[in-house]
C-alpha cells in the first residue's frame, strides 16, 4: 500500500505497450455512432461523458454450426449503424455444412478450422455446387467477420478475448473481458443447449445474462430476415439499458430523490413481447441465466 | 465542472488502459488492483466507483487469475468494497457490481479464513458485506436484487457440506466439509443454520403468489449447481420446484409480457429438471420431475400459450392445375348409393331387393312387358352396368338379408312351408341391377308366407305339459344322482380354487355372498345348505306321516356323503366340516324357533330333529383315530370354530390322552378352549382334570394347566355332573351362527 501512488501512475502510464489498438477505434466508432444514432438521445452533460457512460450491451449469437444464422446476426449486430460488441458460437458437436447429398455433409471441427480453410476446401471440391447453394458466399461473409466457428460449450466466460480484438474480428470491440449481457440463439434446441450448458458451467462469474431464442429456419433467406429481427431486438434492449443508465446518472448527479425508474432487466419481458408482436413468425423465448 | 469532467474522462481512459493490460496478461493483476484501489475508493466520484466495482468483479471472477492470487488480493479489495457499500448515496450500477464481486469473493475469503483463522479483519469485512447485502435483498432495485439471489446461492453453497476427497485436500471445493471443527472464527452449527435459513428464503420465490419471472428464472438458473454438489439440500430444492406452477403466476390481464414471463419460467424449470436428470438419470425424484415436466407442457397448452406461434403453411399461388387434379381425384371415388332402411315388421322379397325410394318405379309390374322386349332392354343394361354401383347394391342387399336372418333366428321358427321357400332362394345369384323383374315375381310368390308370419309370432307363451308324477323311489334316486353330480363338481373344481381362493375372498370381503364365486367353496356352501335347510320342513312332515326308518331322507344321504367326503382328507377339508357343522347348528336353531312359533298351545308333542350333536360327534369320531401329534393346529382350529362345544366332545378330546404321543395334542387343544372359549371353559377344565386323574402320562402337561386355571383342584375330587349342566347351557351362546351365512 505504501507505494500505491507510484503504482497507480505506473498503471495509468502503461497503456502504450501491449494493447495499442483498442482505445482509438472505440472512440472513433463511438463518435460515428453518436452522429448517426437515431435514438433521439436527450442532451446530457457532455458528448464525451455520454460516450463513456453509455457502453453498449454485449451480445452473443448462437446457432447450431456458427455458420449461417448466428453469423448473419453477428454481421448485423457488428456492422449496425450503432455497432454492438458481439461474439458468436455454435452448439452442435461438429460444424456441419451441406454436401453433394443429404448423407454426405461436409463436417469440420469447431475452434480449429477457419472459415477460410472451409472456403478453400469447398472451392476445390466443387465450385459450381457450392457457389449455387450459397455456401461459398456464406463462408466468404464469415471469414470477413472472424477467424472460425467456435463451440459454445467450449467457451470459458470471463476468459479475456483480447486476441480477437487484435485479430480484427468484427464486433470484438467491447468483448475483451469475455463476458456478454445477452445471448441470442436461433433455434430452441440451441436455447436448451445454452441454458443447460450454463447450468453445467456452474455460473462461476455470478453475472446475470439474458438468454433469448429467436426461432429462425436454417436457410439463407430466413437468416437474413432473422438477422434483421435480432438487430431490432438488440436495439430495443440497448435503448432500455441506456435509459436505465441515464436515469441512474441523473439520480446520482442531480436528482437524488428522483423516482427510481424501472430497470432494464425488469423491462425485458415487455420488450420481448412488444418485439414478438412485430415479428410473429419468429417465435421467441427468454430466460435470465448466469455466466 | 467541464474541467473535472475532462479530467474524469482522462482517468477513465487510463483505467481502461490498465484493464486492457491485465486482460492481456493476468500476471499484472496484483500490481494493477493495488494501484487502482485508491482511485476507486469510497471517496471517489461515482463514475470511478462504478468502474472500480466492475473491475473488481471482473478481477475476482476471472478464470485467468489463479484463486491463490485472488485470495491474496481479496483482503484489501474487501475493505474498499465495504466502504463503498456503506456509503449513504447509492448507485444501482455500483451496488450491482459490488454484490456480484461479493458473490465471487465469498468462497475465496471463506477458504482463506479456514486456512488463516488469525485474519479476523478479513472475515469481519466479509461478514459486514454479507449482512449489508442480506439487508438490502428485499428492498433493492431489480438489478441488485438479481445479484443478491446469486450471492445468497453462493453463501448457501459454501455453508453446506460438500463432497471431499481426503487424498487431495487442496483440490476440495470450498464448503463446510473442509472447515475444522474447532475453528476459532467459523462456527459450524451457526453457519449451517444460516445457510438453511437463506435457502428457505431463496426458495420462497416459488411459494409466493405473484413472483416476478425475472427473480424466478434467476433463482432456477442458479440452483443447478446446488442440487448437483449438495446432496443434503438437493431434494428439498427439487421439491420446492416441483410445487411451483408457473401458469398460476399468470395474472388476469394476460398481456403478451405476462405470457412471455410464464413461458420463460416453464421452460427454465424444465431446463433445470432436464439438467438434473441428465446428470443423474437414476435420481430418486426423476419420475416426479418427468411428470412435472409433462404437466408444465400441458398447462402451458391450456392456459397461456393458447396461440401457437409457429407460422402456418405459406400461401402458394393456386393455378388451374390444382383444380383439374382435384376433379380427377373426385372422379376416382364413386358416388355412394343411398340405401334406404328397411321398414319395420315383416319384409317381403320385393322390399328386400328394392333399393330405390321412387314409389312409381317400385310399384311398376315388369310382367306387363313382353319377354322379348325385356331381353332387349336387360342385355344392353347389363353390358353397361357400373361396376361399383353393382357392388354396392349387392352388398346392401346382402347386408339386409343377413340382418333379417339374424332377426328370424331370434324369433320362433316359421312353419315349414315358409322355410322351403327360403331354401330355394340364392341371394348371390340374383342379377341385382335388373332387380325389378324377379322381385316382382317373388313378391307374388312370397306374399303368402309373409302374411302368415304375424300370426305365428303372436302365439302365446308355450307351457310344457306336466311330467308324470315320480314315484318316491324315483325321486330319491334322482335326488341322489343330483347330489352325486354336485360332489363331482367339488372334486373337479377342487384343485384350481385353492390358489385363487385367498385372493377372491380378499377382494370380496364382508360383502361377499356365500356361493357367489362358483369355486369349490361355493359348491360346498350349496351342498351344506342342501343337506340342512332345503328339506327341513319336508322331513318333519314325512316323519309325522310315515315311519322314518323305512327310507333314509335325501338330506341324510347328503350328510353321509359330506361326512365321507370330509373324512377322505380331513386335514385339507376341515374347513368344509366347520362350515357344515355351523350350518347344521344354525338350522337346528332356526327349526326350533320356527316350531316354537308354530306350536299351538295344546300341542306339546311337537319336536324338532336335531342334527348338530349327532353329526359333530360322528365327524369327530371319524377323524380322531387318524389325528397325530402334528395336527395340533388343524384340531384346535376345528374345536375353536365349530359353533358349540359339548361335554361329549370334550370327552372325545380327553380320550386322546390315552395315546401317550397325543397327550400334548389333547392338553393343548383343551387349554386353547379354556383360554379363548370362555363358555366352554369349565367343562374343558373338568376334562383336563379328568385327564390328569386318569392318565399317568398327562400329569406333567395337565398339571401346569390346572395349576393356572384350577389351583385348588389337584387335591379335590372333581364333580363333573354338577358342572356340565351349567356349561351346556352357556355353551350354546357362543360363536356367531351366521358366520358362514349369506
Amino acid at each position: 500500500m505504501a507505494y500505491d501512488p507510484r503504482l497507480a501512475s505506473a498503471g495509468t502510464a502503461t497503456p502504450d505497450p501491449p494493447p495499442p489498438p483498442p482505445p482509438p477505434p472505440e472512440s472513433t466508432m463511438a463518435a460515428a455512432t453518436e452522429t448517426e444514432s437515431t435514438d433521439g438521445i436527450a442532451p446530457t452533460p457532455s458528448r464525451d461523458q455520454q460516450e463513456s457512460d453509455s457502453p453498449k450491451l454485449k451480445f452473443c449469437t448462437v446457432c447450431a454450426s456458427n455458420q449461417n444464422r448466428s453469423m448473419e446476426a453477428h454481421l448485423r449486430l457488428a456492422t449496425a449503424s450503432s455497432p454492438f460488441p458481439v461474439i458468436s458460437f455454435g452448439t452442435g458437436s461438429l460444424v456441419r455444412l451441406p454436401g453433394p447429398s443429404i448423407t454426405q455433409p461436409n463436417v469440420y471441427n469447431f475452434n480449429t478450422t477457419s472459415y477460410s480453410q472451409m472456403y478453400e476446401e469447398l472451392l476445390a471440391k466443387d465450385e459450381r455446387l457450392y457457389r449455387n447453394n450459397g455456401l461459398l458466399n456464406m463462408l466468404e461473409r464469415n471469414r470477413n467477420l472472424k477467424w472460425g466457428p467456435e463451440r459454445f460449450q467450449d467457451w470459458v466466460p470471463g476468459m479475456p478475448r483480447v486476441e480477437h480484438v487484435s485479430k480484427g474480428d468484427k464486433g470484438a470491440l467491447g468483448t475483451e473481458g469475455g463476458v456478454v449481457d445477452v445471448i441470442i440463439t436461433c433455434e430452441e434446441r440451441c436455447w436448451d443447449a445454452v441454458v443447460d450448458d450454463l447450468m453445467n458451467k456452474g455460473s462461476l462469474l455470478n453475472r446475470p445474462v439474458h438468454v433469448f431464442n429467436v426461432d429462425i429456419k436454417d436457410n439463407h433467406e430466413e437468416a437474413l430476415v432473422g438477422g434483421k429481427a435480432i438487430l431490432e431486438l438488440a436495439n430495443r434492449l440497448n435503448d432500455a439499458a441506456t435509459q436505465e443508465l441515464r436515469a441512474n446518472n441523473a439520480e446520482g448527479w442531480e436528482n437524488g430523490t428522483g423516482e427510481a425508474r424501472r430497470s432494464f432487466d425488469e423491462k425485458v419481458p415487455e420488450i420481448l413481447a412488444a418485439w414478438q408482436e412485430k415479428w410473429p413468425n419468429l417465435p421467441a423465448l427468454w430466460t435470465l441465466a448466469w455466466l | 465542472m467541464a474541467q473535472s469532467a475532462g479530467n474524469l474522462v482522462d482517468q477513465i481512459a487510463q483505467l481502461n488502459a490498465a484493464r486492457n493490460l491485465v486482460l492481456g496478461d493476468a500476471a499484472f493483476y496484483p500490481q494493477i488492483v493495488n494501484g487502482v484501489l485508491p482511485i476507486i475508493g469510497a471517496r471517489s466520484r461515482v463514475e470511478l466507483r462504478r468502474w472500480g466495482a466492475e473491475f473488481l468483479t471482473e478481477t475476482f471472477s476471472s478464470p485467468a487469475l489463479a484463486s491463490a492470487q485472488k485470495e491474496q488480493l481479496a483482503a484489501t479489495a474487501l475493505q474498499t468494497l465495504r466502504e463503498t457499500l456503506e456509503l449513504p448515496e447509492k448507485d444501482t450500477m455500483t451496488l450491482r457490481y459490488i454484490v456480484e464481486a461479493a458473490a465471487s469473493l465469498y468462497p475465496l475469503v471463506f477458504r482463506h479464513i479456514i486456512n488463516h483463522p488469525e485474519d479476523s479483519a478479513a472475515w469481519e469485512n466479509m461478514t459486514a458485506i454479507k449482512d449489508d447485502i442480506l439487508r438490502r435483498w428485499d428492498t433493492s432495485p431489480f438489478p441488485v436484487k438479481l445479484c443478491c439471489i446469486k450471492f445468497v446461492q453462493r453463501v448457501v453453497q459454501v455453508q453446506t457440506h460438500g463432497l471431499t476427497d481426503p487424498r487431495r485436500p487442496e483440490q476440495n471445493e470450498t464448503s463446510l466439509a473442509i472447515v475444522p471443527k474447532n475453528h476459532s472464527l467459523l462456527s459450524l452449527p451457526h453457519l449451517e443454520a444460516e445457510a438453511s435459513g437463506l435457502l428457505d428464503r431463496l426458495l420462497s420465490v416459488f411459494q409466493e403468489d405473484a413472483s416476478d419471472p425475472l427473480l424466478v428464472n434467476a433463482t432456477l438458473n442458479s440452483l443447478a449447481i446446488l442440487i448437483r454438489t449438495r446432496q443434503s439440500i438437493g431434494n428439498k430444492i427439487i421439491n420446492a420446484i416441483l410445487s411451483f406452477v408457473p401458469a398460476r403466476q399468470a395474472r388476469t390481464p394476460v398481456t403478451p409480457a405476462v405470457r412471455v414471463g410464464v413461458k420463460s419460467m416453464e421452460r427454465t424449470a424444465r431446463a433445470l429438471m432436464i439438467n438434473i436428470m441428465k446428470r443423474n438419470p437414476s435420481h430418486p425424484l426423476a419420475s416426479k420431475m418427468q411428470q412435472h415436466i409433462e404437466r408444465l407442457m400441458q398447462s402451458r397448452l391450456e392456459t397461456v400459450d393458447d396461440s401457437s406461434k409457429k407460422r402456418g403453411l405459406p400461401t402458394e399461388p393456386t393455378d388451374g392445375l390444382d383444380n383439374t387434379k382435384r376433379a380427377k381425384l373426385d372422379a376416382e371415388s364413386p358416388p355412394l348409393i343411398k340405401i334406404p332402411p328397411l321398414p319395420q315388421g315383416p319384409i317381403s322379397y320385393a322390399q328386400l331387393f328394392t333399393l330405390t325410394e321412387d314409389t312409381g318405379l317400385s310399384s311398376f309390374d315388369v310382367r306387363q312387358l313382353p319377354v322379348d322386349l325385356l331381353v332387349k332392354i336387360v342385355v344392353p343394361v347389363l353390358a353397361r352396368v357400373d361396376q361399383s354401383a353393382m357392388q354396392q347394391s349387392v352388398d346392401a342387399v346382402r347386408m339386409r338379408y343377413h340382418t333379417l336372418q339374424k332377426q328370424q333366428a331370434a324369433q320362433p321358427r316359421p312353419p315349414a312351408a315358409a322355410e322351403e321357400e327360403d331354401d330355394d332362394y340364392e341371394p348371390e345369384y340374383q342379377p341385382m341391377d335388373v332387380a325389378e323383374p324377379p322381385t316382382a315375381q317373388e313378391d307374388a310368390l312370397s306374399a303368402g308366407p309373409a302374411d302368415l308370419q304375424p300370426d305365428l309370432v303372436s302365439l302365446g307363451p308355450f307351457v310344457l305339459p306336466q311330467p308324470p308324477p315320480l314315484t318316491e323311489g324315483e325321486a330319491t334316486e334322482i335326488g341322489r344322482s343330483a347330489v352325486g353330480r354336485v360332489f363331482d363338481m367339488l372334486v373337479s373344481s377342487g384343485v384350481a380354487p385353492n390358489t385363487g381362493k385367498g385372493k377372491s375372498q380378499q377382494n370380496l370381503g364382508f360383502s361377499r355372498l356365500a356361493g357367489s364365486t362358483f369355486d369349490r367353496d361355493a359348491w360346498v356352501t350349496l351342498l351344506t345348505r342342501l343337506a340342512t335347510r332345503a328339506p327341513a320342513g319336508l322331513e318333519v312332515d314325512s316323519k309325522t306321516d310315515q315311519d322314518s326308518s323305512k327310507r333314509p331322507p335325501i338330506s341324510d344321504s347328503i350328510r353321509e356323503t359330506l361326512y365321507r367326503y370330509i373324512l377322505e382328507d380331513f386335514r385339507g377339508r376341515v374347513n368344509v366340516g366347520i362350515m357344515w357343522l355351523n350350518e347344521e347348528w344354525y338350522n337346528d336353531r332356526v327349526q326350533m324357533k320356527f316350531t316354537a312359533s308354530q306350536r299351538a298351545a295344546e300341542d306339546e308333542e311337537s319336536s324338532v330333529p336335531l342334527h348338530y350333536d349327532q353329526w359333530s360327534l360322528r365327524l369327530l369320531d371319524g377323524f380322531l383315530p387318524y389325528l397325530d401329534s402334528r395336527d395340533t393346529k388343524i384340531f384346535i382350529r376345528f374345536l375353536s370354530e365349530i359353533p358349540e362345544v359339548t361335554i361329549p366332545i370334550t370327552k372325545r378330546v380327553a380320550s386322546l390322552a390315552k395315546d401317550p404321543e397325543r397327550v400334548n395334542l389333547c392338553v393343548q387343544s383343551l387349554l386353547y378352549l379354556i383360554m379363548f372359549r370362555p363358555p366352554a371353559r369349565e367343562m374343558c377344565i373338568n376334562a383336563i382334570e379328568d385327564v390328569y386323574q386318569t392318565y399317568e402320562e398327562s400329569r406333567p402337561a395337565a398339571s401346569k394347566v390346572l395349576a393356572r386355571w384350577r389351583p385348588q383342584s389337584a387335591a379335590i375330587q372333581p364333580q363333573p355332573d354338577q358342572q356340565t349342566l351349567v356349561t351346556r347351557t352357556v355353551g350354546s351362546e357362543n360363536s356367531a351362527p351366521l358366520a358362514n351365512g349369506a
